[in-house]
């Protein structure tokens, strides 16, 4: 059986500085990302948490740390009982200039079979990473419902 | 060992019908798809064909499903590259308004385990889609000389 695992690939007519900024600074990624903050200083080993309308859903811890190029860190959703018990997941972003394009990888690996977590994250990431990309090429994130997004307990 | 499925979702600041057109209309996927043209009359049963300017070959296909603006589907034969051996395979555009954007779910199945066409595709989508979607935002279509390297090398969609 496949471990299961995310894989989304994008590419975005930017630079792979402005990208990574994106990725790392709470002031872009309140506007792509469900008003969702960014908290932490970004050293490895440090801890990592996303705060979304100031309140805590995911928390985690730097792994890598390497810009323009990589960034990755652990995962562990902590807003419902159920996502609470299971292991922490890893999130692993990579970076590479196409020309004038940047190909994103973004990976979510690390799942306990039938995983919640991974169900949310299937119909997260997307919607995520198009709405960066939008702000990145158009100046204007997409303002997705979050009740579009048919997630357990995110409404 | 199951057999391979890509899945792609993509969110697009567009309309439905927009985004219809842009997967049944030559001259718009000329613009977005590396210069790749998607012809058909779009009856069901009736040919399809995907005119690959670099290849100078078809995928060719039949119309499977065309439910503007909401689904299309087409069965899926690159005639290159060796996958002319392979059957052919499914691809199903599902198209859903969210609000001020429309959502695009690419199912694309039917391949036998270990498929040459499987691999090209799961390169050639997030692509054709990415550039898609800078098309109908910003009139920006992507341009990447290792795309059509990398079509031509993995025989992608």
């Amino acid at each position: 059986m496949p471990k299961p695992e995310f894989l989304y690939v994008t590419y975005i007519e930017t630079t792979p500085q402005k990208l990574w900024q994106a990725l790392t600074s709470s002031e872009f990624s309140k506007r792509y990302w469900f008003n969702t903050e960014l908290k932490t200083d970004w050293k490895i080993g440090s801890p990592f948490a996303l705060v979304m309308n100031g309140t805590t859903t995911d928390v985690g811890e730097v792994l890598e740390f390497d810009p323009p190029r990589r960034l990755s860190y652990t995962f562990h959703h902590v807003l419902s009982e159920a996502a609470r018990k299971e292991r922490p997941t890893k999130v692993v972003f990579t970076l590479a200039p196409h020309g004038k394009l940047v190909k994103l990888t973004l990976t979510h690996e690390g799942f306990e079979a039938g995983s919640k977590l991974l169900e949310g994250i299937s119909k997260g990431w997307p919607a995520i990473l198009a709405s960066l990309k939008s702000l990145l090429e158009t100046g204007n994130a997409l303002t997705i419902p979050p009740v579009a997004l048919d997630i357990e307990g995110f409404e | 060992m199951s057999k391979p499925e890509f899945v792609y979702v993509i969110y697009i600041a567009s309309t439905p019908e927009k985004v219809f057109a842009a997967l049944t209309d030559a001259k718009m996927s000329e613009q977005y798809w590396a210069g790749n043209r998607v012809v058909s009359d779009w009856k069901i049963g009736a040919a399809f064909a995907l005119k690959l300017k670099r290849e100078e070959t078809d995928v060719t296909g039949k119309v499977l499903e065309y439910d503007p603006p909401r689904r299309l589907a087409y069965s899926f034969h690159p005639q290159h590259g060796g996958m002319d051996a392979e059957p052919p395979s499914r691809v199903t555009f599902e198209i859903e308004q969210q609000k001020d954007q429309v959502r695009l779910t690419i199912v694309h199945d039917g391949f036998e385990p270990g498929s040459k066409a499987f691999e090209g595709i799961s390169r050639g989508w997030p692509f054709v889609l990415s550039s898609l979607k800078s098309y109908l935002e910003a009139g920006k279509v992507l341009r990447a000389y290792w795309y059509e390297d990398e079509c031509a090398a993995q025989g992608a969609a």
